[in-house]
């Protein structure tokens, strides 16, 4: 093997050099293979169009539920974005590695669902949000979990597909004035029901993709 | 032994890839052949903990990877470099090896530099700031090969890791696999029997999921002197009349 | 492998012949290898959950269970987003498998490529949106539901899913990233919602294409008295077929989309996508409210406007034959029943019907077209009841004994005079007398009024307690022979407002 052209200063090839570094080292790598930075730009986007919604009154007609499709579209599509978040580019050999990875996986989806409620709370002035504020953390954190279930089940390119269904579910829901928590969305902001069922969600999504990460298409399970 | 395998079974649906397969590996560099879909990825597979066994047992340096923190011990101690191996694009070399070397948990202050000279071992020292997606194939490859011996792996599981390697790249590659040889086990599967003779001091040879030759590459030879066997180099007709043997022993059972 | 292996021969097939026949081929390669499939269950179970669900709770006629789901689009939005995302997912496959350079390098353009993939995800997903609104249909079918299916609606339904698909493959193709299914998806989402919130405002113009606008077009008698008008179904086949068409020809615009003609091909497939939908947007703006739904003059056929020819069903209440569409024969005797008090309430008194008949309910938008006025009219009177636009049994949860206190309500207001919403205090105490007369007791007729009128009366009632029930019940307290004798010489005056409260006996 050649050694001509290599870098002999390893600083300059990696600025890691003691633990914290490491880890943050190691973090920004994980959120660039999974186009963190650009989720959190689509993230500031939608709570960007809700806030112009919302200031425009943008309101569908067709009784209060019908009403709630914009917020509630908007809580759903930052739920998928965080969803296709978790699918890694590195297959298997990321897999055969040590014990960051599920951490890392885990910290990335409440950071980004965290982010996604920080961006969409701020996005509605006092009094326009339905809701408020709460009714945002208990949404977006319900369907982040039906995102990341879907994304450990489907597939992480697919996880999107689990916030869309309940977005319509949900519409359908609330027109026939079901009660049900697990219609969250429904339920008033300060709710236990609502806040139990979402909860359940998340932190079951949460442990999908801690233990088993977003399934991915680097390899079939085949024989070879 | 830093691999034992005892009646190792892996199946797909129908469709037994790997068959009972018995093996000790200690150190040294072992050559996996076979035709293609023999059941050497599966079996690799299972090696590099990301397939679990549908029955048999398996002990990787000496613990059990089916629980979870021997399995973790294990990860931090592998090296594996996949069939197909998936990459971010937006990635530098050196970002790419680096990123590997954090996941396996290496100390940090030891990460640069095990980063510099695992790159500068597969050749691609100059290439080190460069994106993954402005390398060659046969670079692709050694930068795969890169991350799979950054964290200098106590086992070490390559699977076709000379595909699209220029000549001279590979020889290098053979002189690297010898050297982790010496304090490590290093399991390569490959069809390139030359690969095999020139690097491996034991080699199995794997046919519809079950091991039919377990060796040294001498013996290997050996299997097609004066067989008749097709090839053009006494390894190869080796390997070619052990296969064309398994199949008539297989055949001969069935009947 | 042998070493004597010969080369197979070439194709002897004409080009010509042999690009339609490998188009075939490539088509049939992307259907066994198409995503749709995966989500055609979610796609079934939110037909099942939004679109069939909801429809069971009105009765068992085809405009009244396909309204929601046919006429408000709520086929399109449960599958129409998924399409769009799962097309977006299929168009970036070759840029995430790194097959954009095989494509490119193939004999074939790399356009045509594209089309097939995106012919068989369309092909999928419209046959999905077929098969499973088909399976609603058979499934209303077997319920016996009364009239005539949408099947114009069911092709729009159908071609607006083929425009999700090509505008969520043409994302996918141009911008390949992880992100495109869900932007695609959500931005269908949003283009549906806006969609709505437009349709909903909107009577006229552009908005009259959304695939979830039913303002006007889609009303009850449509399927009953009269056809489904082809005229905005045309018109909405050409908008969003000219959307897919404009989406596919931009792939092709590219410049590794293929050679120089392959491209101005291409650029003229836009074209002509831009052209019709721009051309379907001029039609609605011609559009126009007609009894019978929306007429846009450039496609329409006169012939669509004659009512669908019928043998009423009849039944009698006292002397007055009561006749209905046959379709509404499950409702002839509640509303004989409904009416034969109010009937028998007026018998002998100047403009009391003579006969009963349904007739077509007209609209101006879509909601709030409940509770539409009855008119008395003709020598001898004729009384006619818009059934279609009342709200029937079922409908909201209306029972049988609401549904005929609402056809006394509407019978009785006509007969005095006090439709629309508009009346004396005098008309509405004959009114509530009459009404007492026909069995609802005057505390109970302020809610019924409300439930039953198109909207909050004029001057009204007032409540039970009011000087008009005061003078109702006076009127009530009359022997039947005097009450009648004064309705029979003041009911002409009374209709035209010349009574008072005060000249009440």
């Amino acid at each position: 093997m050649t050694a001509a052209g290599l870098d002999s200063s390893p600083r300059k090839v990696s600025a890691a050099g003691g633990s914290a570094p490491a880890a943050m080292r190691l973090t920004r790598l994980y959120a660039a293979s999974r186009r963190i930075p650009v989720a959190l730009g689509l993230l500031a986007a939608v709570g960007a169009l809700l806030a112009v919604a919302l200031d425009q009154h943008w309101a569908i007609a067709g009784g209060p539920a019908a009403q709630r499709v914009i917020p509630l579209s908007a809580e759903a599509c930052a739920a998928a974005v965080i969803a296709v978040s978790c699918h890694g580019p590195f297959g298997e050999a990321e897999r055969a590695t040590g014990r960051w990875l599920p951490w890392l996986q885990l910290a990335a989806a409440v950071a980004l669902t965290a982010a996604a409620f920080g961006v969409l709370a701020a996005a509605g002035p006092a009094g326009l949000l339905p809701g408020g504020a709460w009714a945002v953390l208990r949404n977006v954190a319900g369907m982040s979990g039906l995102g990341l279930l879907c994304a450990s089940g489907l597939g992480g390119p697919f996880g999107w597909v689990g916030p869309a269904a309940y977005l319509v579910i949900s519409e359908a829901g609330l027109a026939a004035g079901w009660s049900t928590p697990w219609l969250w969305a429904g339920r008033p902001p300060h709710d236990l029901g609502g806040a139990v069922c979402a909860g359940v969600a998340c932190a079951a999504g949460l442990a999908a993709i801690t233990l088993t990460g977003a399934r991915g298409p680097s390899r079939s399970a085949g024989p070879g | 032994m830093n691999v034992e395998l005892a009646d190792l079974t892996r199946r797909f649906g129908r469709t037994t890839a790997v068959d009972q397969v018995s093996l000790e590996i200690s150190a040294g560099v072992f050559g996996l052949l076979g035709p293609n879909g023999a059941g050497k990825t599966s079996l690799l597979r299972m090696m590099a903990t990301v397939l679990p066994p549908s029955s048999g047992r398996i002990q990787l340096l000496g613990r059990d990877p089916g629980d979870y923190g021997p399995r973790r011990e294990i990860r931090r101690r592998l090296g594996y470099l996949p069939q197909s191996l998936g990459y971010y694009p937006g990635f530098t070399v050196a970002e790419f090896v680096e990123y590997f070397a954090l996941l396996k948990d290496m100390p940090p202050g030891q990460v640069p530099r095990a980063v510099a000279m695992a790159i500068e071992r597969v050749g691609l020292g100059d290439r080190a700031r460069a994106k993954l997606r402005t390398l060659s194939g046969g670079m692709l490859r050694r930068a795969g090969i890169a991350q799979a011996i950054v964290n200098e792996p106590e086992l070490l599981l390559l699977d076709e890791p000379t595909a699209g390697l220029d000549p001279e790249q590979r020889m290098a590659f053979r002189a690297l696999l010898r050297e982790f040889g010496e304090r490590a086990t290093v399991i390569v599967s490959t069809h390139l029997v030359e690969d095999v003779g020139a690097a491996c001091t034991d080699v199995a040879l794997m046919d519809r999921g079950q091991l039919s030759f377990h060796g040294t590459p001498a013996e290997l030879t050996a299997r097609g002197e004066g067989s008749g066997a097709a090839g053009d180099a006494p390894l190869e007709r080796g390997y070619t009349a052990a296969l064309a043997a398994a199949r008539a022993g297989a055949a001969g059972a069935r009947a | 492998m042998t070493a004597a292996v010969t080369a197979p021969a070439r194709p002897g097939l004409p080009h010509a012949a042999a690009a339609p026949l490998t188009f075939a081929r490539l088509v049939r390669i992307e259907l066994r290898r198409n995503a749709v499939p995966w989500v055609v269950p979610v796609m079934a179970a939110l037909l099942w959950f939004d679109s069939y669900r909801p429809s069971t709770a009105v009765p068992a006629f085809w405009m009244l269970r396909t309204f929601w789901n046919m006429g408000q689009g709520h086929t399109i939005i449960d599958t129409g987003p998924l399409v769009a995302g799962v097309a977006a997912w299929m168009g970036s496959r070759d840029a995430r498998r790194g097959m954009a350079d095989l494509a490119a390098a193939a004999a074939r353009p790399r356009w045509t490529a594209q089309l097939a993939t995106w012919a068989a995800t369309a092909a999928w997903a419209v046959g999905a949106y077929l098969a499973l609104t088909g399976a609603l249909f058979a499934v209303y079918a077997a319920q016996g539901l009364r009239g005539t299916p949408p099947w114009w609606w069911l092709a729009t339904g159908a071609v607006a899913v083929a425009a999700f698909s090509a505008a969520g493959f043409a994302v996918g193709a141009l911008f390949p990233s992880r992100f495109a299914a869900p932007l695609a998806a959500f931005g269908a989402f949003l283009a549906m919602g806006t969609s709505s919130q437009a349709g909903f405002s909107a009577t006229s113009g552009w908005a009259l294409l959304l695939p979830t606008n039913a303002n006007g077009n889609y009303q009850v008698p449509t399927g009953i008295d009269y056809h489904y008008l082809p005229d905005l179904p045309i018109a909405r086949l050409m908008f969003l077929g000219g959307i897919a068409v404009a989406a596919v020809g931009l792939l092709g615009l590219r410049e590794r989309a293929g050679g120089q003609r392959l491209r101005a091909a291409a650029a003229a497939v836009t074209l002509a996508g831009v052209a019709a939908t721009a051309t379907a947007v001029g039609l609605a703006t011609t559009a126009r409210q007609a009894a019978d739904g929306i007429v846009i003059p450039a496609l329409h056929d006169a012939a669509s406007d004659r009512p669908l020819s019928y043998t009423p069903s009849c039944q009698r209440a006292g002397d007055v034959p009561v006749c209905l569409n046959p379709v509404f024969g499950s409702l002839l005797a509640g509303v004989t029943a409904g009416l034969r008090p109010a009937l028998a309430a007026v018998a002998g008194l100047p403009g009391a019907p003579a006969r009963v008949t349904e007739v077509a309910g007209t609209y101006t938008a879509n909601e709030g077209s409940s509770g539409q006025a009855m008119t008395i009219s003709g020598r001898p009177p004729v009384l006619r009841l818009p059934l279609d636009a009342e709200t029937l049994p079922g409908s909201f949860g209306q029972t049988p004994a609401e549904f005929a206190g609402q056809l006394q309500v509407l019978f009785l207001e006509a007969f005095t005079g006090t439709s629309s919403g508009s009346g004396s205090p005098a008309q509405h105490a004959v009114l509530a007398a009459l009404l007492q007369q026909a069995g609802q007791p005057f505390g109970a007729q302020p809610a019924l009024l409300a439930m039953a009128g198109p909207g909050a009366p004029g001057p009204g009632p007032g409540g039970a307690a009011g000087p008009v029930y005061a003078a109702a019940r006076r009127l009530a307290a009359l022997p039947a022979a005097t009450r009648h004798a004064w309705l029979a010489g003041h009911l002409a005056a009374l209709r035209s407002g010349a009574i008072t409260l005060g000249q009440l006996p």
